[in-house]
Parts: C-alpha cells; structure tokens; sequence
C-alpha cells in the first residue's frame, strides 16, 4: 500500500542555515506516528515544508504517493490532507458550533445559491452536517459550548475544536502540530485516548510533538529529529532505550528540568 | 518648448503639495502601519484657518500662517488623541482605514458647514506679480511655496535621521514590539507622527491656498492626490514620497494641458493602479514592508450578535409588517420618497456587508459598481430604449465583469494595497463618469431616465416603487441569510478570521473572495440601477467616493455582519437630514463622526444594540484590548 506521507531526502535551508537535512521516513497507511525533536531541532519547519507553506530547497514529499510539490494548501487539504497549527487557529468571530462546521467545507454538496435558495437539498445537508459536529462536539465533550465564541473557551478547547474541526473534514491523513501544547495532564490523557480513537477509526496520524508522555502512550512509530537531522526512528520502547535520542533529547530536557 | 517648461514647472509647484501630503502618509504609515486618509483634510483646514486669521481678523502674513499651522495642528492632535490613536491600539489594520476614511468624512463635512460650498482662494503673500526668468513666468507663491516646502522636508529629514526622537519613531516602524520593550512610549510616537504630518499638511495647506482656489472637499483631492503619490513612490520611502509628489504633479499637468483637464484625474488614477498593479511596493521600495493582511481577525474579538430562532422570526415579521403598513399612514410629505431612497441603498450595504462584515475584505469604492449599475442601465434605457429591466440585469452582468477584471488584476494584492485598489477603483469610475461627457452628460448629470417597468407595469409613484424595492430588500435578506449562514458564509468568516487556517481546511481562499466581491459588486449595481430608474437623474455625485464612504458608515452604523443591520444603518443616515432639514449642512460631517465613534464605541452597532435587548445575543461581546498588537 503507498504510504500516507513519504519524505524523500528532504531539506530545507534559510539563507544558509539547514533547518531540515535530508530527512527521509515513511508514515504508512492506518499508523499513528510522532515526530519529536528538542527544541530548535526543525519539527515545525518540516511540518510547514511537508504542507507547502514552503517548498523544500530539496528532495520530495509525496502524500498518498501524490508529489506536494506545487499544491496550494487547500489543494492538500482537497487530497485529504488536513492539518492544525501550533497555537490553535480556530476562527474567533464565530462560535464552536459554526467552527467545527466549517470544516466541512470540502464536503459541501450544495452550492451557495441552493443554500440561498433554501432549497430542501441544503437544509437537508445542513442538518446532516449539523447532526455529525454535534455528535464529534460529544465526543471531546464540548456540546455544551456549542453556542459560545471560541475565543471565550480556555486553550485546552480550542486546540480540541481545532481538532474536531479537521476531523469533519473526513482526513486521509491527519497532520497535528503541537497538539498538546498549553494542556493539562488531564488533558493530554484524553488527547491521547482520542487520538486512538480517531487512528482505529482507520484515519492515518502524524503527530509534532514535544510532550513526551503523549507520544510514548499512542505513537506506534516515532521519528526524532536533531538540528535538523533524523537521528533515531522505531517503536516508542526502542526510541527511550536510544542512545543518540537520550543524548539529544531526553538528557537536555532533563538538564533543562528544573 | 517654452510652454513646455511652464507646463512642468506649474506640475512641480503642484506636486510640491502632494509631495508634502505624500510625507504625511508615509511619515504616519512608518509609525502606525495604518494608512490615513485624513491626510489631505490637513491642507484645508491650514488653508481656512489662513482664511480666517488674513483675511477675517486682518492680521499680518506670518502671524497669520504661524496661526493657522498652529490651530489645525491642534485641531488635528485633539483628534487624533481622541481617535486615531485608540482606534489604531484597538481595530485591526483595515479597520483602522476605514476609520480614517471616517475622519476625512468629517473634516470634510465641517469645512462644508464652516465654509459652505464656495471656493476660496487666498491673497498671494509677496503679491500677484510673478517671478519673471529668462521669459518663464513663475507666480511669486510658487518661490515661496517652493522655498518652505524644502525646508520642512529638510527639517524633518533631519528629525527623522539625525536625533534620539527620529529613532524612537524609526524604531516604531520597524517593530513596534521590540520598541515597546526598549521603553519607547508607542502611543506617544503614534500621536507625534500623527501631529507631525498635520503640522507639514496644514503648512502645505497655507502655502498653496494663494495658487489654488480650494473647497470643502478639496481634502478627498490632497488625500487621493498624496496618496497617488506615495504608492507610487513607496509607502516607506522619504526619497519616494517627495519623487512621487512631484512626478504626479508634472502628469496631472501635463494630462490636462494635452489631453483634458476632465482626464486629468483619470490618468492619475491609471498611473496608481498600473504602479499597484505591477509594483504594490511602489518605485522606491524602502525599508521594510510591513505587509498586514485583511481585517486580521486573530488579533481581534469581535461581536457575534445573532438573533436565533423565535426572537429573530418575530422581528422580521414585526419590522417587515411595519413596513409594509407603512404607505397606507398619513405620512408628511417626501418621507416615502426618502424611505425608498434608504431601501434602494440599503441593497448596496447589503452587498457591501457580505464583503466587508463576512468575508473581511474592504471595500472603499463600493460606489463605483453603483456607478456602473446606475449608469450602464440608464444609458440603456434612455439612449437604446432598452426595457429597464433588462437594462438593469445587462448592468449587473458588466458591473460583475468589473468585479472580475478587479479581482484579477489585484490578485497579487493583499490587505491595505487591496483596499486602496477598491478607492482607486471608485476614484476610476467616479472620473471616467465626469470626463466620459458625451456617454454620461458629464458633471451635470443624466436626465431624462424612464421609470422602472416589469411585465408592462410602470413603478411610477412613491408607493409603487417602495413595495417594489421593499419586496426585493426582503427577498435579498432572505436569501443573503440562507446563504450566510450556510456553508457559503462559513467559508467567508473563515477567511475573514485566518486565511490560513481557512486554506488548510480545504478553502479555495482567493476564489471565496472573488465569489464575495462578485455578490457584492452585483447587489452595488442593482442599487445603482434602482437609484438612476427611481430618481430618473443620474450625477456623478450621487455616486461618489463620498458615497462609498457613506455606505460603509451606514455598515458599521447598523452592525456588520448582521444583514439586517445595514437597513437601520441606511434608514438614520438617509431620514435624518430630511426630517430635520436644519441638521442637512451638518450631513457629511454626522457620517464622519458616526463612522468614527460607532467604530471607537459600538463596534457591535445599531442592530447589536436591539440584539442585546432583546436578550438573544450569543455570549462574547468584544472587550477592547489594553495592548497594542505587535
């Protein structure tokens, strides 16, 4: 089966610095994989480079066996291909309800003028619709801000409603930069759970992230990124065994510790 | 050859003024990152505060220029303290221009009320004899004119680049963050570049009054003209202000002496959009630009005011039934008239909020597609005999056409340089309907337009043409509603809100904008065409830049992104000056301040006023922020 994401000796420099080096690894089909990395290390940089924000200065990125190379991001997103960012970008002029259902927007059947029209067709899809983000909203536990602003809500919703807002886009591919970034312990175990969740649910994953709590519980494959360069890639129990990656990673972030 | 250099030499004196108007913009754009275009009011109201000491109070030339510079600069810092610097702390970038789009409303509309709508032109300072040299003839103003607009340049070149406070406020243009944190008092710098550039406006303003005979909205003309000449010569240039000034003067001369003083503007205007078009950065590209995008909503909590299900079907019912019983009441005389005015241009704002209010794009020549629907369709229907009504469609499809070629050739363009490609736009057609005589009769207007007939009914009267235009308002708002709040104007608030965020979910961002301007240009140019079909005169005046700018104030009046609230806005700004026929000098100026304050205070507007009392609206009213965004 073609991989979900494959990144074929990916580099990416800025004005002579490699933020990212030949970097190569295959996220297959059906898999829950994480990208960790300390800090500086390019997680976001290949994140951005694999969704075309900005073109790699070399090597290939293939979602689907399809090359990213000059696909806009909703083209990508069109391919299945649907992302959240660092700090969650939900849309702030508009309430949790209408957030989540604008992720639909790739599954419009009904065009603006039937909408207009309120014709059956668009009041009918637009109860269906309604209908899927209130059940994803019970999923996560949010229905009950359905009709608040999502710039009232605390971080820890906001990034779960950027969530389930890509996920009413229906992803092949799901990428997830970050998701855990400003939440709580309690958080980050129910982040967890739904990230099993939508992986069995046969949605591919690929997780940035720095939390190393989560990655170990759900990751059935990590990848780790140093300045720039993979250094280490396996099952989550290898990669805590790994030399290079203690060095790297965990002994500075222990050092870091306070 | 002769008359050649004396061509140029009046565009230079000319393009002295703009250049100076030009350094305002850029001086206040390095500083804030807004665009103000209360710019050119500065120049006139130096200039009439030179009116009032010369030749008023009789006093002395310099007392009485040290005097006007002295009471506009002022004037221009009371306001700019009360509004532009907390506007420009609270609104986002976009915002914030049409804030000052509000501010030029009313500078104008109290020159209109103090000066009335006579030109003015002052005495010369040394003398109406001129300069003569070498057979040349040079208006001795123009010396003097020449004289101290360099030593202000020079003098502010030398603030700018050689003292501690010249690098405070460099250093806010850079990075106005970074300054923060090294102790630089932001808002204070903000309110200094504000003061600095009504300071060498108002002196402008002085300095030319005596060469040009100037009137209440000679503003609106410094503004486009200094802001012409600072997009071309790039908005953070010092060089390529002052060369865009001159260069603008000299074309403006030069186009009016060849070809026609009607053109003169038109060729201005071509000149902006090519240079927009082909080098946004402008010809001078210094420092570094800092591009905003549109109504970056990130930075910015808005209200949500939404009336839901009962409340909202037993107000439409109420307001519609009003309406409708309205006719049959004794009403005094020409409120019908007026209603019917504020129902056709109530269709515009409807427009007008399905690009500003939802998809976040603004519009400052909204007029212009009017302009195109008003005048397309009259012209059919008057010179062909077309039926209106297929006039009016014909009109819709050339004023989406213009939409399209708009789009296409802006695409590149994003945030501030789009809106001011929409004022070009407005500015454009506005010129083109002044200069193109034979097709539109010119300044004094299109006569003779045929009432509004379907199916051989004829919307002769008052009342016919009011349940006319009542039943196509109702028929809109339903229809704008399903569609707004749908999937279609899901995709517009997401782009409104993060563009970014809205592509990475699958929207086609640039073909949703098109999609919003198309809608909205054809609702513009129904209104334009009802307008023509009902008043039966069509004057460029009535569709103006000062009319897309009144749009927009009806807009943010009633409450964007509501729909319904554009009608209440249209409704106060149309009936008031009728009812009260005394406060009809004061009109302009109203629009101005409304626009202004209702942005500063009830950003929510009229419609989130009757939302939140009736009690139904969604929790997250916006609080004003405390921080400046980085």
């Amino acid at each position: 089966m073609t991989p979900a994401l494959a990144c074929r000796a990916v580099s990416r420099t800025f004005g002579g610095v490699h933020a990212v080096e030949d970097v190569s690894f295959v996220v297959p089909q059906g898999s829950l994989c994480a990208l960790i990395g300390p800090n500086g290390a390019g997680k976001t940089t290949l994140f951005n480079v694999a969704t075309n924000l900005f073109p790699p200065t070399s090597g290939e990125i293939l979602f689907f066996g399809r090359s990213a190379a000059g696909r806009a991001p909703h083209q990508l997103a069109a391919d299945g291909v649907i992302r959240t960012f660092q700090t969650a970008r939900v849309f702030p002029g508009m309430t949790t309800l209408e957030n989540v259902l604008a992720g639909a927007h790739l599954h419009a059947r009904v065009g603006a003028l039937a909408q207009m029209l309120w014709t059956r067709a668009a009041r009918g899809e637009e109860r269906r619709l309604t209908a899927k983000a209130d059940a994803l909203l019970d999923l996560v536990g949010l229905r009950d801000a359905r009709e608040r602003a999502t710039a009232d809500l605390a971080i820890g919703a906001q990034k779960l409603i950027e969530i389930v807002r890509a996920l009413m886009a229906g992803p092949r591919l799901l990428l997830l930069d970050e998701p855990a970034a400003g939440l709580n312990d309690r958080e980050t175990a129910e982040l967890a759970a739904l990230l099993r969740a939508i992986r069995d649910a046969g949605t591919t994953i690929l997780v940035v992230e720095h939390n190393m709590s989560l990655v170990m519980g759900v990751a059935d494959e990590v990848f780790v990124l140093d300045a720039g360069r993979l250094i280490a890639r396996g099952p989550p129990a290898a990669i805590q065994q790994d030399r290079a990656v203690i060095e790297a990673y965990l002994g500075r972030a222990e050092a870091a510790a306070p | 050859m002769a008359g050649l250099v004396q061509i140029v030499i009046g565009g230079l004196l000319q393009g002295g003024v703009f250049a100076i108007v030009a350094l305002g913009f850029s001086l206040v754009y390095r500083v804030t990152n807004v665009v103000n275009l209360a710019q050119g009011a500065f120049c006139v109201l130096g200039a009439m505060g030179m009116y009032y000491f010369q030749v008023e109070f009789g006093w002395p030339i310099l007392p009485a220029a040290l005097a006007a510079v002295a009471s506009a600069t002022a004037f221009g810092v009371l306001v700019g303290l009360a509004t532009f610097v907390p506007g420009v702390a609270r609104l986002p970038p976009s915002s914030a221009l049409v804030l000052t789009a509000g501010l030029l409303t009313f500078f104008v509309g109290v020159t209109l009320v103090v000066w009335g709508n006579q030109p003015y032109a002052l005495p010369p300072f040394s003398g109406e004899a001129p300069f003569v040299l070498g057979g040349l003839r040079i208006p001795s103003q123009g010396l003097w004119l020449a004289g101290i607009a360099a030593a202000m340049i020079a003098a502010l070149w030398l603030l700018l680049h050689k003292t501690p406070l010249g690098r405070a406020l460099r250093a806010c243009a850079e990075n106005p963050l970074a300054a923060r944190l090294m102790g630089i008092d932001l808002p204070r710098m903000m309110l200094l570049s504000f003061a600095l550039a009504a300071l060498i406006g108002s002196a402008g303003g002085v300095l030319v009054a005596p060469i040009m005979s100037l009137q209440f909205d000679s503003g609106q003309f410094f503004t486009i003209s200094g802001f012409i000449a600072v997009a071309i010569g790039g908005m953070a240039s010092f060089a390529g202000s002052i060369v865009g000034g001159l260069l603008l003067g000299v074309a403006e001369q030069l186009a009016a002496f060849y070809v026609s003083s009607l053109f003169a503007n038109t060729l201005a205007l071509l000149l902006l959009l090519a240079v927009l078009i082909l080098r946004p950065a402008g010809l001078f590209a210094g420092g570094p630009a800092r591009r905003s995008d549109v109504r970056d909503d990130t930075q910015v909590r808005r209200a949500l005011v939404r009336l839901r299900g009962r409340a909202a079907l037993g107000f439409a019912v109420a307001l519609v039934a009003v309406l409708a019983l309205l006719p049959a009441l004794p009403l005094p005389g020409g409120l019908l008239a007026s209603l019917v005015i504020a129902l056709i241009l109530f269709i515009a704002v409807l427009g007008l909020d399905v690009l500003m209010g939802f998809a976040g794009q603004v519009s400052l020549g909204h007029a212009g597609f009017m302009a195109v629907g008003g005048y397309a369709a009259a012209i059919l229907a008057t010179t062909y005999d077309w039926p209106p009504l297929a006039a009016t469609l014909a009109a819709l499809v050339l004023s989406v056409a213009c939409a399209l070629v708009l789009a296409a050739t802006t695409r590149r363009l994003r945030g501030h340089y789009l809106a001011l490609a929409t004022l070009a736009f407005g500015l454009l057609v506005d010129s083109l309907t002044v200069g193109l005589v034979d097709l539109t009769g010119g300044p004094s207007g299109l006569v003779g337009i045929p009432a509004f007939t379907a199916a051989g009914f004829a919307f002769d009267t008052p009342t016919r043409m009011y349940y006319l235009v009542l039943a196509l308002a109702v028929v809109l708002v339903v229809m704008l509603e399903g569609g707004m709040r749908m999937g279609f104007g899901r995709a517009l608030k997401a782009v409104r809100s993060d563009q970014l965020a809205a592509a990475a979910l699958g929207v086609n961002v640039g073909r949703v904008k098109i999609a919003a301007l198309c809608l909205s240009s054809a609702l513009a140019s129904l209104s334009g065409s009802l307008y023509a079909f009902n008043f039966h005169f069509l004057s460029p005046e009535i569709v103006s830049t000062s009319r897309s700018f009144e749009l927009i104030a009806m807009l943010v009046l009633g409450g964007e992104g509501t729909l319904i609230g554009g009608f209440f806005g249209s409704l106060v700004l149309t009936l008031l000056p009728t009812l009260v026929q005394d406060l009809a000098a004061f009109k302009t100026a109203a629009e101005g301040a409304i626009l202004v304050v209702i942005f500063l205070a009830m950003p929510e507007g009229l419609f989130g006023r009757i939302a939140f009392w009736l009690g139904r609206v969604a929790p997250g009213m916006p609080r004003p922020r405390a921080e400046i965004a980085p």
